[in-house]
């Protein structure tokens, strides 16, 4: 399979090779061409037909100039079978089921947000019974970077913009009286090491209440562009060791956990530190194609690892882009799985995918303007066909979200849901000539940057050389600077700004020290309770699978059951393969 | 001020920032304006102040998003205090965090808070405030 062709050569080869039948009549083209010419010369203005074609410039933007009107010309090898198919059905262009949101709407999914495991229980329990149906579990940062909350390093934001959990017991609270066998749990863990060491307390929690580990259904996200590349610290460890730790944990899920999602390629991070919309995919596909690669070495079939695999995506302002974005990247998925890795499996070459309304698309300035960009994104993500759906809060700009802006976010993806009546009918912007033309564009556009990545040696070596830390930096000054010289629109704050604007009065969460000292004495009275040299014997185990090639998660695992600490582990990993500084630019 | 009488200028994350869009932003805007910047990355406050005494920086910039902003400064004034740069360096914070918090973080000893800033706004209230503290 790997013949040493980039993944474009390959599926350029394999599409070449099967015939078509073009769905626009050729003898009707070639008239409309004319017709076209003569209505271009005669009818059109000569200042719209000198400037025919505009590029959008918004934030986050993939900057596709976009014409004035399209036609079936701009369409002219448009084949339906090939290209679009039917919903449910191959190349999934038009959605992963036949009957989409009739079948079952999106999971509506709002993160839960800052506080104690305690508080966090409640508001999940709350927005459960207000109708969202899966659970999004944010952790705080001290966890997010692996620190246990009694840290030095975690001073001042125990509990800050999601929740603490430092050992089992945590996941316990946070957890109970949700029926975790029947609600799917999203986790968003971030770095493949940070799933290695938080996912198995959740399975232990389980195992815990009696539940076996093959009922549990849910979502990590285990990606380690977002450790090497996406988030600053101060402990990483290398990418090429990182990226190793994401392929253990998605190799001991997938055998043992078997309804979990074992990665979310998260483009959507990626996306809001600061790439366009293209790269945001080819990124998170490039690592898909990486991970394919390194379980195929191990011996495992593309088939059966890739019925697990999910994509996190963020859509944007622009909203046929983010429409023709979700449908060009399941159709490019499906082509990779099929045409690279030789899949039969339909499960195995479906994009499933979260997704999360943009948040850096949302201002400071008067704030309530938010609901209503935020309610676009969710609407392409619905037009685009997502999976599952969080919009987000329209105090994004100043804090966590409050219970109320969450409240106002679930009502947002509600309405869409049952009172717009768009999910009548599956994929109902096909066929628009803008729209495919579109789409089209945008996959062939992610698929040049996934070869020019795998031209440098892969991902795993352009996130080595920092390549893709030094696109991202430029792309964010660059867009900072049309911020403000005016050349993205941003409503209320560069365009119609309001000359005597005030900064309204917003609920911000403010610290709580008394959650960090609740979380220090239950960890002083873990540690002192614990066996400890059952504790020190699974540590010492965990450095040793580090070192010599054993599974790191089934290590970790015999640590959650051992009550070893989130920080007790991070310094394990660092013990065995040392630290990495990431590269940034300004 | 660097030899070629460029303000200099440090920007720095506490440690377990994950947000680095805000620096990165500023750092290129503070570079624009012919400032000369040095992007740290995270670090904890004593160690900002240990490159801000090897470096002989006249400005200090934090960036902040997830918290901590409240305890971690108070560090890394008094390792400042310590280390004697105190008086006459600048320090700023920008990012996000409560509004209220603005008085606090003025009295633990910042310069200038930044909530949302322009390039002009930021330029203009450090060269405002190195002049001061010559």
């Amino acid at each position: 399979m790997d013949s040493g062709k980039t993944t474009k050569q390959i599926l350029k080869e394999k599409l070449a090779s099967e015939k078509g039948t073009p769905l626009y009549n050729p003898e009707a083209l070639t008239k409309m061409k004319k017709d076209f010419e003569v209505w271009q010369n005669t009818v059109v203005l000569e200042k719209d037909r000198k400037n025919w074609f505009v590029t959008p410039q918004t934030i986050m933007g993939s900057e596709i100039p976009r014409g004035l009107l399209y036609t079936p010309i701009d369409n002219e090898h448009l084949d339906y079978e090939k290209d679009l198919g039917f919903s449910g059905q191959e190349p999934f262009t038009r959605g992963l089921h036949a009957n989409m949101y009739r079948g079952r709407t999106w999971t509506l999914r709002q993160l839960s947000a800052a506080g104690s495991p305690e508080e966090v229980n409640s508001r999940l329990k709350m927005l459960l019974e207000r109708g969202a149906t899966g659970t999004n579990l944010a952790l705080d940062l001290a966890t997010v970077q692996m620190f246990d909350s009694d840290e030095r390093e975690a001073l001042g934001q125990v509990g800050t913009v999601g929740v603490p959990i430092d050992c089992v017991e945590d996941m316990e609270v946070i957890y109970k009286d949700i029926p975790i066998d029947k609600i799917s749990a999203s986790i968003v863990t971030h770095y493949p090491r940070n799933t290695s060491i938080i996912f198995p307390m959740y399975l232990v929690m389980a195992e815990r209440r009696g539940i076996s580990w093959d009922k549990l259904p849910g979502s990590v996200q285990n990606d380690f562009i977002m450790e090497s590349v996406v988030r600053s610290a101060s402990e990483y460890i290398p990418p090429r060791d990182d990226f190793r730790v994401q392929c253990d944990n998605i190799e001991f899920i997938r055998k043992y956990v078997p309804r979990w999602n074992f990665i979310t390629l998260n483009g959507y991070n990626l996306r809001e530190w600061g790439t366009s919309g293209i790269t945001e995919m080819a990124v998170a596909i490039a690592n898909g194609i990486e991970i394919l690669k390194d379980m195929g070495k191990r011996g495992y079939d593309p088939d059966w690892v890739g019925e697990r695999l999910a994509f996190f995506w963020s859509p944007a302002n622009d909203f046929f882009e983010e429409v023709a974005r979700l449908r060009a990247v399941r159709r490019l998925w499906y082509r990779i799985m099929k045409y690279r890795f030789g899949c039969k499996n339909p499960r195995s070459m479906w994009s499933k995918c979260h997704v999360q309304t943009s948040g850096v698309s949302l201002m400071r300035e008067e704030p309530m303007a938010n609901v209503a960009r935020s309610a676009y994104h969710a609407m392409a993500a619905a037009l685009g066909g997502a999976q599952s759906l969080h919009v987000d809060g329209y105090d994004e700009a100043y804090s966590v979200p409050s219970d109320v802006a969450n409240l106002l976010a679930l009502r947002t993806q509600q309405i869409i849901e049952a009172e717009t009546q768009i999910t009548q009918v599956v994929d109902p912007l096909a066929g628009s000539f803008y729209v495919e033309a579109l789409t089209n564009k945008i996959e062939d556009l992610i698929l040049g940057e996934i070869d020019e990545i795998e031209k440098m040696g892969g991902l795993v070596d352009v996130v080595d050389s920092g390549w893709l830390h030094n696109k991202a930096s430029r792309y964010i000054q660059r867009e900072q600077q049309m911020m403000e010289d005016g050349t993205i629109k941003i409503v209320a704050r560069n365009y119609f700004r309001d000359p005597n604007l005030e900064m309204p009065e917003i609920w911000v969460k403010e610290y709580d020290p008394a959650l960090a000292k609740a979380m220090a004495d239950k960890l002083a009275r873990i540690r002192s309770k614990r066996n400890n040299e059952k504790a020190d014997n699974t540590i010492n185990a965990l450095i040793d699978a580090c070192k010599k090639g054993g599974n790191v998660m089934a290590a970790c695992v015999e640590c959650a059951r051992a009550d070893v600490t989130v920080g007790e582990m991070r310094r394990a990993f660092v013990k065995a393969f040392g630290l990495w500084k990431t590269p940034i630019f300004a | 001020m660097a030899s070629n009488g460029k303000i200099k200028v440090l920007l720095a994350q506490f440690p377990l920032e994950t947000h680095s869009r805000g620096i990165i932003t500023v750092a290129g805007m503070l570079r624009d304006a012919g400032m000369e910047v040095i992007l740290m990355g995270n670090a904890l406050p004593a160690q900002v102040v240990e490159t801000a005494v090897q470096e002989y920086v006249d400005v200090i910039g934090i960036s902040t998003y997830c918290g901590g902003e409240l305890a971690l400064s108070k560090d890394l004034m008094k390792a400042a205090q310590k280390r004697g740069i105190k008086k006459r360096t600048v320090f700023l914070i920008g990012g996000i965090f409560p509004p209220l918090y603005i008085p606090k973080l003025k009295k633990i000893g910042f310069d200038g808070t930044f909530l949302s800033a322009t390039k002009e706004e930021i330029v203009a209230c450090i060269k405002a405030a190195v002049a001061a503290k010559k």
